[in-house]
């Protein structure tokens, strides 16, 4: 485990195992420490990366895996592995950004409505009723189908639709904690709803989400990238997996490097957040 | 509360549901930029024509009567023509609905079988070998992206062995199951690690239920317990899943079939998407919505059926 | 042929835990003689119910190899494999619990439940499966067998479906049934019940019992012998007679003296210095109803008619003077809990009105509802979800301190620390948070955070009925000589007629929503008027009059 780790990673994370309760399963470490890989590679990528990946080469197009090209070449005669890595802030960053507004303006309408009841909840409740007919693609691709394809259309698409999943998480654990004793207490004591929501039940009702956040995370790159592949997400000549893995799409009997490197970036990072993501769930569970 | 009332309620409830459907597939055609008439007569149609067409569609009405045109026109069966093909939608939607079939119940079979082989197997000796090879299995296959594994899928097997087709969708039912084979393989190891995890985890959690202990406190052995209590306690809770599975297979269909090139419901809405085929689009959100919430309801209402609690 | 059928020698279990090894059952030697009844008694922790799993071989994954034997028919019970422990239970041994709601399988027949063990030992095939299944039904006094045997559990109540595992137990002829605390869950009038069928039981059939229990009451009932433990070893064992009254080992001594039991002869236990009925009335409700409507969402709304109407609280009065202790009694269902949260405007009275020093609830200002707010406080029943998990005691006392600006930001300190003086929790809590402090320490907590607003009435609502006897004894002592220092007026709410008895002047008590009773603690406990609590009393465990210590 230590052996994937640069030497400046390994002490930050022996403190953070030593100082919970509990050893921090491995399963986790290795999620955090993949995660943290990616991340590094995005942000070093200039120094990581042997090649402009917009640099063409037409005297190298469609080579396999070679000491000059560790990954192989395009049909432009871009490199495979400089594509791969600066594909990465890409990727990473299409994960991150997708899942912020959803999570808050999930968040804040689930505890509303699940705190207050009433006819507010019961709208909100048809509303995500109707919002879990549509398989998710569908309604993104139609928002995008609206506004045109680019990266940016899709975060707009995500947090228009993206955060039913967390209103019903939220809105459910927040039914739970509105009849546990000490939110009950917290009302005989007099404080405004408010308060309560904001001291008492939001920093409870969060867990779920938070959990949730990490597979949102996996399935926000994995449709992000799927857009992409259709030419409705990122466009040309962003470095983006999906869309080199459409790339390759024409070429997969000759030259099949070019769509499976992408793909399996794509694998190896939803691999870290998956890890994390159970790992996050196990100790919130044990907290519990 | 009697259980043909619950039932009932069911029934009742998706209304308000169905009505919100169309609204908002109705809305969101709506927003679409672009003259969908011009668009569909051309750029040399003369003006009278037009603006026939416009009033037969009552494009130039206020939305709400839009609105009530387009229930109208929905249930009449004249659900507007698409921009690319040319021929009315209805007719479009007849037919490629029999490829998504395909898919849809090869999906689930290919998906619902290996689902319960893997946790059964798994959950009958925890933390063994076999349990954590099937859990390194779906932690990682929930980061394949299905359109990935399609092109690897038919990389392998189609190009570089040739023993199976690589697209389209044949022209009789055994041709058809053979074009199927790659994609449902696709669509079932999409779904199978999630729907895995969470039978698993179910199964796992009624291991340490009271009623085993009290089982086995009466001499009972393990493997009967198991079938014959621990299981039902298991699949009742998760059959809402196959609600959940017809939902994702939609949803996959639009990114498989494309590559496949099969005819199918979702290359007609990635392509409608890209090209802007406004009444394509409308009717196709439409259609999906209708399939997915047919299948919640009856699931739910199977639920309700089966489970003995509810009375 | 020794008269032992069970004989337990120095047993000695151990589990791995996330936090390091734990010792639950230390020293334990115990023996059981064919046809008695031995009960074995202990608080949380103890260490009963690890030892009665072990008899079955039914130790969960973590447990360590005990150490020891467990001598039955001549083998040691430890030293045997999976499989011939399954040919003992059921057929040698069998063990029932104490919720039978979830150790019963929802989905299957209550029938089928009683028949698999028949089918499996005994080889009986489907018809005589269910003719004996009926048989047993009915031998444990459950009527209409022939209909209940294809019911649900869901459809039996809770004393029923423990007849029904008792049934299931006794299916094949055991010698042995271990009861670990059967009637816990159960109201105390069913317990009743349940306890006279084990007692009869054991006539008929000459079936040995061990019977694990909290409560010394039920023990008292129908244990021939007593074995008291305590952190996993025994403490003391002896005659129910002899252990009773005359206790050796100190924690036996404490844990009887502890027991609330009710005291039917001596006439006034509680305060006399009562302030007297020359006193205002403080709280007063006149009336009051409270249905619940059971919804389910807007449909509801739109088709008007809700599901059945739950009427928890029906035409009920009641009133509290100044620094009196009123005790409300009920079992579940009783409508006690929502009179609290009424009274504390939680819950919304569906008719009549709650009126507080002349003024009623509807007609009061903000400025005097809010006042209302403060004066009366409320304690919980489960002291661990009574507080925020994620604040410490400092930050849940000091909350409401600042909140409502009860002294200014520098004394808030001091403050803290008196309060949890006069709670008597150690200073050094300060800085925990609710998981990492015991029951008891929370629920002090609790009753500190209630007193920081400077109440007038604090209404305790069951605030030990999850506790060991020892610390609700202790709880209800600080409750006490709070009262006293502070000039409350206390509204206790209570199952437990002993708990009521110790602190209380007058006494309500509920049955179905009503108030069937009311009257002073002497009025009602010696002379009840009302069928029901009469039933009450009665069913309620005595202890044998103890020896004075």
């Amino acid at each position: 485990m230590a052996d994937q780790l640069t030497t400046g990673k390994a002490p930050a994370i022996a403190k953070v195992v030593a100082t919970r309760r509990g050893r921090l399963p491995f399963l986790t470490i290795l999620g955090a420490g993949i995660v943290l890989a990616w991340a590094l590679v995005a942000i070093f990528a200039p120094f990581l990366s042997p090649y402009d990946p917009i640099a063409t080469d037409f005297n190298a197009i469609l080579q396999p895996m070679s000491r000059a090209h560790p990954l192989g070449t395009d049909s432009l005669g871009h490199d495979m592995l400089a594509q791969i890595i600066y594909g990465t802030r890409v990727d990473l960053s299409m994960g991150l950004i997708g899942v912020a507004a959803p999570f808050v303006i999930g968040i804040i309408i689930g505890i509303i409505g699940g705190y207050f009841g009433g006819l507010l909840d019961t709208l909100l409740m048809r509303l995500l009723d109707i919002a879990l007919a549509f398989p998710f693609i569908v309604l993104v691709l139609a928002i995008v189908a609206i506004l045109g394809p680019g990266l940016k259309n899709y975060y707009i698409a995500l947090a228009i639709v993206a955060w039913v999943p967390y209103a019903r998480l939220v809105r459910a654990e927040t039914l739970v904690l509105r009849n546990l004793e000490f939110v009950e207490a917290a009302r005989v004591l007099g404080y405004d709803s408010f308060y309560i929501i904001v001291r008492h039940v939001l920093p409870n009702a969060i867990t779920p989400a938070a959990v949730f956040l990490m597979t949102d995370i996996v399935l926000t790159i994995l449709l992000g990238s799927g857009l992409s592949f259709y030419g409705l997400g990122a466009q040309p000549p962003t470095p983006e997996w999906g869309r080199l893995i459409a790339q390759g799409q024409t070429y997969i009997s000759q030259a099949w490097w070019i769509s499976v490197f992408p793909g399996i970036a794509i694998v190896l990072m939803a691999l870290g957040f998956t890890l994390l993501g159970d790992g996050l769930a196990k100790q919130l569970k044990v907290r519990q | 509360m009697k259980k043909i009332n619950l039932i009932l309620q069911r029934f009742w409830q998706i209304i308000p549901v169905l009505l919100g459907i169309s609204i908002i597939t109705f809305l969101l055609a709506h927003s679409i930029p672009g003259d969908p008439v011009r668009l569909i007569l051309g750029p040399r149609a003369p003006q009278d024509v037009i603006d026939a067409v416009r009033q037969q569609y009552g494009l130039d009405e206020p939305v709400l009567t839009q609105y009530f045109i387009y229930l109208r026109n929905l249930v009449r069966g004249d659900w507007g023509q698409s921009i690319a093909f040319k021929t009315p939608v209805l007719e479009l939607v007849l037919l490629r609905f029999t490829p998504t079939l395909y898919l849809l119940i090869g999906g689930l079979v290919f998906s619902i079988i290996p689902t319960l082989v893997l946790s059964i197997l798994g959950s009958a000796n925890p933390d063994g070998w076999l349990d954590q090879t099937i859990r390194v299995f779906y932690t990682v296959g929930l980061g394949l992206p299905s359109y990935w594994l399609a092109l690897v899928l038919v990389l392998i097997f189609a190009i570089r062995s040739g023993w199976l087709p690589a697209t389209g969708f044949g022209n009789n039912i055994k041709e058809h199951i053979s074009h199927m084979i790659l994609p449902w393989a696709t669509v079932s190891m999409a779904m199978t690690p999630i729907l895995t995890r969470n039978l698993r985890a179910t199964l796992m959690e009624k291991q340490d239920a009271d009623f085993v202990i009290a089982g086995l406190s009466k001499g009972l052995p393990r493997y009967y317990i198991f079938w014959r209590h621990i299981l039902p306690n298991s699949v009742l809770p998760s059959l809402h899943l196959l609600g959940v599975i017809v939902l994702y297979i939609l949803g996959s269909s639009i990114v498989i079939e494309p590559i496949f090139a099969i005819p199918g419901l979702g290359q007609l809405y990635i392509r409608s998407v890209i090209g802007r085929d406004y009444y394509v689009i409308q009717a196709m959100t439409l259609v999906f919505s209708l399939i997915t919430v047919t299948a919640t309801l009856a699931v739910d209402v199977l639920t309700l059926i089966i489970d003995p609690r509810i009375k | 042929m020794s008269a032992n059928l069970l004989s337990v020698e120095k047993l000695a279990i151990r589990f791995t835990t996330p936090f390091g090894i734990v010792d639950a059952v230390r020293d334990v030697s115990f023996t059981l003689e064919r046809g008695e009844i031995l009960g074995l008694v202990g608080e949380s922790g103890s260490g009963k119910t690890i030892t009665c799993r072990s008899i079955l071989g039914l130790l969960p994954k973590n447990a360590l190899p005990p150490a020891g034997r467990i001598y039955f028919s001549g083998v040691n019970i430890l030293d045997l494999a999976e499989v011939e422990l399954s040919q003992i239970r059921g057929e040698k041994m069998s063990m029932i619990f104490q919720t039978p709601t979830t150790f019963l399988d929802p989905l299957a027949r209550v029938g089928e439940q009683i028949a698999e063990s028949l089918r499996y030992h005994l080889k009986y095939n489907h018809a005589q499966g269910r003719s004996y299944s009926i048989e047993l039904l009915r031998s444990v006094q459950i009527v209409e067998p022939e209909r209940r045997v294809s019911a649900y559990p869901h459809e039996l109540s809770g004393g029923m479906k423990q007849r029904v595992m008792i049934a299931a137990a006794l299916a094949c002829r055991p010698e042995i049934l271990i009861a670990d605390e059967p009637t816990t869950a159960l109201d105390v009038t069913v317990q009743a019940g349940i306890l006279e069928l084990l007692r009869q039981i054991r006539e008929e059939r000459g079936l040995s019992i061990i019977l694990v229990s909290h409560d010394l009451g039920v023990v008292a009932e129908i244990c021939d012998r007593v074995v008291v433990m305590k952190d996993g070893c025994v403490v003391e064992e002896g005659t129910t007679r002899d252990i009773l009254i005359n206790p050796q080992a100190p924690y036996t001594q404490k844990l009887i003296s502890s027991h609330p039991s009710i005291d039917l002869n001596v006439s006034t236990q509680v305060q006399e210095d009562s302030r007297g009925s020359t006193s205002a009335d403080i709280l007063k409700v006149e009336n009051l109803s409270v249905t619940f409507k059971a919804t389910e969402g807007v449909l509801q709304h739109l088709f008007g008619r809700g599901g059945a109407a739950i009427r928890a609280v029906e035409g009920v009065n009641l009133n509290l003077k100044q620094g009196e202790t009123l005790g409300i009694v009920g079992e579940s269902g009783s409508g006690k809990s929502t009179i609290a949260r009424t009274l504390v405007s939680l819950v919304p009275p569906t008719s009549g009105r709650v009126i507080y020093k002349g003024k009623p609830l509807e007609e009061m200002t903000r400025q005097e509802f809010m006042a209302y707010r403060r004066a009366v406080q409320m304690v919980f029943q489960d002291p661990i979800s009574s507080l925020n998990p994620r604040m410490t005691v400092n930050q849940t006392l000091a909350e409401p301190l600042l909140k409502h600006r009860i002294c200014p930001a520098e004394e808030v300190d001091e403050r803290v620390d008196r309060l949890m003086r006069s709670v008597e929790l150690p200073a050094e809590l300060r800085i925990r948070k609710p998981h990492e402090i015991s029951g008891g320490q929370c629920q002090r907590v609790a009753i500190a955070r209630a007193l920081t607003v400077n109440p007038e009435i604090l209404i305790a609502d069951e605030i030990t009925s999850s506790m060991d006897v020892t610390i609700q004894a202790q709880i209800l002592e600080l409750l006490e000589k709070l009262r006293d220092e502070m000039g409350l007026s206390i509204i206790m709410i209570s199952h437990d007629l002993g708990v009521i008895q110790k602190l209380c002047q007058n006494i309500a008590v509920m049955h179905n929503g009503r108030v069937v009773e009311y009257g002073t603690a002497e009025q009602v406990i010696k002379l009840p008027g009302d069928p029901y609590t009469r039933q009450l009393i009665a069913a309620v465990p005595h202890m044998p009059v103890k020896a004075s210590l």
